[in-house]
């Protein structure tokens, strides 16, 4: 139904072939920003990612310059940006609940929290299942990885397939994120003596490293104001 | 909603929406890029802040723990048995002001301290090392001096 | 629905929004203010 808003053809075999040319045209779009994505998630691999992913996004504004319909590009960085978000999150908790004592994960989640937040480096690995032992912060992690971060990447596929659940979805998933932000701000407030003592960069360290995790806070307003219309059963 | 305006938006965006979708974006933009370049980075650089290349991936772990636990003969044990206990269960010597509020008392890690930590640590013991060395010489001669020679 | 109504509810939406977001962004960095007072009492 959108498409037909944005075809410039009066009849039906002109917009077909404007149909299929511009799902060949996200396609090749997309396989550069997955690609990209992919890399991404990994963290340390990040870097080889941003710019096949930037690639990705340049063929999609280009093409829908040239008059394709393509996915909205608010949509798209909404979409990877939540994918990326959730997965980087997923590895640093998932390595601190079951991969607590591998070397590379005492080196950097207790130097992570050495520098920023004394809640990954005061008294862990003491924990009878290992990895942090602040208040509150393995309740956070049980929750959060299997219920909001799955929930969350599923989401953000439907979304980026523009899916109506899609985008239902990832609105319930970053209302959850709202109370995440909340919820985790005001334990770490309440015993900030253990998150903040002896390290390296009290408060301030900890607000610039996690601030870039505000990707609920930006999509929400999108996600309840776009028209639902250019979405698909 | 008129629709000569309404063909410059992106789709799904309504005149009204417009300017605030566009900010959106740039904020989306922003976060990405920067949470993609404090991800690839964080590993190397809490690596070079604790001492590597140094220090072995290793011997920053072994420097954490005697931070951590305030105390200088803690390991790390690397590989770490699967499935054994949790590495510090039961320990005795992390000092803290327990309370509701509990406060640690570590040191704080500064830029390349573990390094500086460490060289401090295996000056002490080679100072111990010695004082007893000689102690012992004195000893010796001490005694080999009140004995009477046959 | 004529144009004008969905106007009307346009603007209410966009109204709401702005209130949730002013709201859930003051809670945030009133935390952040908390964090930072408490630093400022204690030898952190």
């Amino acid at each position: 139904m959108t498409a037909i808003t944005n075809s410039q053809s009066g009849n039906f075999g002109n917009y077909d072939a404007h149909q299929s040319d511009s799902a060949a045209a996200q396609l090749r779009a997309d396989k550069w920003m997955i690609s990209g994505t992919i890399l991404m998630g990994t963290a340390i691999l990040g870097l080889f990612g941003l710019p096949l992913f930037l690639y990705g996004l340049r063929l999609q504004i280009n093409a829908a310059k040239a008059g394709l319909s393509m996915r909205p590009t608010i949509v798209t960085l909404i979409g990877y940006l939540v994918i990326i978000d959730s997965a980087l999150n997923s590895m640093g908790w998932t390595l601190d609940l079951f991969a607590n004592h591998t070397l590379v994960n005492r080196v950097l989640t207790t130097g992570w929290g050495a520098m920023f937040d004394g809640g990954y480096f005061w008294h862990y690995n003491e924990l009878w299942l290992g990895g942090a032992g602040a208040p509150g912060e393995k309740a956070w992690e049980i929750a959060l990885i299997p219920v909001l971060f799955c929930a969350r990447l599923a989401a953000a596929i439907g979304l980026l397939q523009m899916k109506r659940w899609g985008q239902q979805w990832l609105i319930v998933t970053c209302w959850m994120g709202v109370i995440v932000w909340t919820g985790y701000n005001t334990n770490m407030t309440i015993f900030a003596d253990i998150r903040y003592s002896g390290v390296t960069f009290p408060v301030w360290g900890w607000w610039l490293y996690d601030i870039w995790y505000i990707t609920p806070f930006l999509s929400l307003p999108y996600l309840h104001t776009v028209n639902r219309e250019i979405f698909s059963e | 909603m008129n629709a000569s305006n309404e063909k410059d938006l992106p789709l799904g965006t309504t005149a009204h929406y417009a300017n605030m979708h566009k900010w959106l974006q740039r904020g989306l933009f922003v976060c990405l890029v920067c949470l993609v370049f404090e991800a690839a980075l964080s590993f190397p650089l809490i690596a070079m802040w604790m001492g590597w290349p140094t220090l072995t991936l290793t011997e920053v772990c072994h420097e954490m723990e005697k931070v951590r636990f305030a105390d200088d003969s803690r390991e790390c044990i690397v590989p770490y048995p699967l499935f054994g206990p949790a590495e510090a269960k039961g320990q005795k010597t992390a000092q803290d002001t327990w309370g509701i509020q509990p406060r640690p008392h570590y040191k704080r890690i500064g830029y390349r301290d573990l390094v500086k930590f460490r060289d401090e640590r295996l000056a002490r013991e080679a100072a111990g090392a010695r004082l007893r060395a000689e102690r012992d010489v004195a000893l010796k001669a001490g005694l080999s001096a009140a004995q009477p020679q046959q | 629905m004529n144009n004008k109504s969905v106007s009307e509810q346009d603007r209410r939406r966009k109204k709401a929004m702005i209130v949730f977001q002013v709201l859930i962004y003051s809670w945030i960095f009133a935390t952040f203010l908390v964090q930072l007072y408490l630093k400022s009492i204690s030898n952190w």
